[in-house]
């Protein structure tokens, strides 16, 4: 009896709570739960890089181009440094940039949006501002702040706030524009509520849904730009390891030792597709 | 039409200006002074003043602005500081190279996208669909360099049929030159092609869908018929837009196809440029690109507005 009684209340309780939130409906299916496995993975591989290996990432070895072995699960790079580590501190160093320079973008996005909205001069210049930024090509637009700051980590992060700043402040900007029409802004507003308050406590909330599955594009984005830009020498400064340099570095030895690109190659994917698959799934989540 | 053009045109105009201007002036706050490199080691300073007044940096900054604009007018974009030789030289010899990068890959998007789109749109059974949509994400998301690697993997290293990077000119020997293209056109195409294939597919569907496809099969069109020369062309008119769009994604994408297969182009040259601080060589070249850019963007709405008068009356 009392079994029967637990079991039933969960079923009850539980269409009411999952309808109440559209990301955790997203993420709940075949495609969301795939990418959430192939994410974690990646990121905890990068988190746990320490424990999972034994040789420093910038170490060298007096072996060169080892084939896998024990010792060395996918084997040595040109100057005998361990492959597996590079690639799990690799995956370490683009988790920091991404995760620093997304929400860097996101930011910087959000506030130009909200000063945006807040005149009508000040649109007009952020919206040249967004166009100019548009107007560059993403890895043009990262060889010329390259130019200037010089290639390095932080650089990178920069490139990639930059980047991505547009698209979040285009979003939160349309987002804003069409709820301040809907019902209920009138509502609050004949309720006497100040522009501020309406927009923080009501607009803000309900335009802020495109944002999730707008972050999860840009991680995938930022760790493509991070890739492209250390692949060409202008990013993450060597003998730092990042997936995209490692790649660089197997391109002088696809003849002789194509394994090396293995590692970097299976990691970069993995990372990409995880986060594309999330932002689908969330996509899906909050559309419904 | 004139009057789409009036409105469309001072816009574009006004991009290029703002992002000549941006260029220009990110470019100047370059730390250190290329004087001061050129000098070579230990230079006086009468020697430095003497550089900068013969680069005419010693003059103000919009001085410098407006003669750079007046140069590039009047196609004189003038001296490389470091790399050497005149500007119109050292780009006129990639652009070709660049172009024909390009063009390889537009080629097999338009050829690959449609195909691919008809596949997935026409698909019968989930492993066929699961496949085919799995390599549609596959080469959509995955980013260029990790694909280009792959197919020299394939190609160059494990079945030895094409070469795994260099360049001969098509114009000297189109078989030779053809070979030397095909990867690099290939890896930079795919992207692009898996982005028409998607609207080709959700056209092709929808098109299918439609009475005169019903009529059509009354009349005892026969599938292939109706496929390819009924439901196929109507969903063409939005990949005009994909393509413009792409053109980005393929100006930057050059860039990494070039360093990864050593393809003496554009890219390469920016690369250079940017590594060795060499601004006048790195302002022309992105003035250049963007300037593509924008006129690619603004080509494909001229083309989108001849196809339908809502977009050149709205």
């Amino acid at each position: 009896m009392t079994a029967a009684v637990v079991t039933k209340a969960p079923v009850v309780a539980a269409p009411a709570k999952r309808a109440r939130n559209p990301y955790v409906q997203g993420l709940l299916t075949p495609r969301g739960i795939t990418g959430l496995i192939v994410v974690g993975l990646v990121v905890l591989l990068g988190l746990a890089a320490p424990l999972l290996t034994s040789y420093a990432p910038t170490f060298q070895t007096s072996n060169a181009l080892l084939q896998p072995s024990g010792e060395h699960p996918l084997g040595t790079d040109e100057i005998g440094r361990d492959l597996w580590s590079r690639v799990l501190f690799g995956i370490r160093t683009d988790l920091i940039v991404v995760v620093s320079a997304v929400p860097l973008g996101a930011l910087a996005g959000c506030l130009l949006a909200l000063v945006s909205v807040a005149s009508r001069w000040a649109d007009v210049l952020v919206q040249r501002l967004f166009d100019v930024v548009l107007a560059f090509p993403g890895l043009i637009l990262g060889l010329t702040v390259t130019a200037v700051l010089g290639a390095g980590t932080s650089t990178v992060i920069v490139v990639i706030a930059v980047v991505e700043a547009p698209a979040f402040g285009r979003m939160l900007r349309g987002a804003i524009l069409s709820h301040r029409e809907r019902e209920y802004a009138l509502a609050a507003r004949v309720g006497g509520a100040g522009p501020a308050r309406l927009l923080v406590r009501h607009i803000l909330p309900n335009a802020a849904d495109p944002l999730v599955v707008q972050i999860a594009v840009s991680l995938s984005i930022a760790v493509i730009v991070e890739g492209a830009m250390s692949f060409i020498g202008i990013g993450v400064r060597p003998p730092e390891p990042s997936l995209g340099s490692i790649v660089s570095g197997s391109v002088m030895h696809l003849q002789d030792h194509p394994i090396y690109a293995i590692g970097p190659l299976v990691a970069i994917s993995a990372f990409v597709l995880g986060l594309n698959l999330l932002a689908e799934a969330l996509n899906k989540g909050v559309r419904r | 039409m004139t009057g789409y053009l009036l409105r469309r045109l001072p816009s574009a105009l006004l991009v290029l200006v703002l992002a000549s201007f941006a260029i220009f002036a990110i470019l100047r706050l370059i730390p250190g002074d290329p004087a001061t490199t050129l000098a070579g080691s230990d230079p006086s300073p009468d020697t430095i003043a003497a550089i900068r007044a013969d680069l005419g940096l010693d003059r103000p900054f919009l001085a410098q602005y407006f003669s750079w604009i007046g140069d590039l007018l009047s196609g004189d974009p003038g001296r490389s500081y470091l790399i050497g030789g005149q500007i119109t030289d050292l780009i006129g010899d990639r652009f070709g190279n660049t172009l024909a990068l390009a063009i390889g890959a537009l080629v097999l998007m338009l050829v690959l996208g449609p195909i691919l789109g008809v596949l997935c749109a026409t698909a019968r059974g989930r492993v066929p669909r699961a496949l085919l949509g799995a390599v549609n994400s596959v080469s959509l998301t995955v980013p260029v360099f990790v694909t280009g690697v792959l197919l020299v993997l394939l190609f160059a290293v494990t079945w030895r049929l094409l070469p795994p990077g260099g360049h001969q000119s098509i114009v000297a020997d189109p078989v030779i030159g053809l070979q030397y293209l095909v990867l690099p056109a290939l890896c930079l195409a795919l992207p692009g092609s898996a982005v028409i294939a998607r609207y080709i597919k959700d056209g092709v569907l929808q098109a299918l869908g439609e009475d005169y496809v019903r009529t059509a099969r009354s009349l005892g069109v026969s599938r292939r018929r109706i496929l390819w020369r009924h439901a196929l062309p109507n969903a063409l008119p939005p990949v005009l837009t994909v393509l413009g769009m792409q053109v980005g994604a393929l100006l930057g994408g050059a860039v990494v196809v070039e360093a990864l297969f050593a393809w003496p182009g554009l890219g390469q040259l920016a690369e250079q440029g940017v590594a060795r601080r060499d601004y006048p060589v790195v302002q022309a070249l992105l003035l250049l690109l963007v300037g593509v850019y924008v006129l690619v963007q603004l080509l494909t709405d001229i083309a989108y507005a001849l196809l339908d008068p809502r977009v050149r009356l709205g």
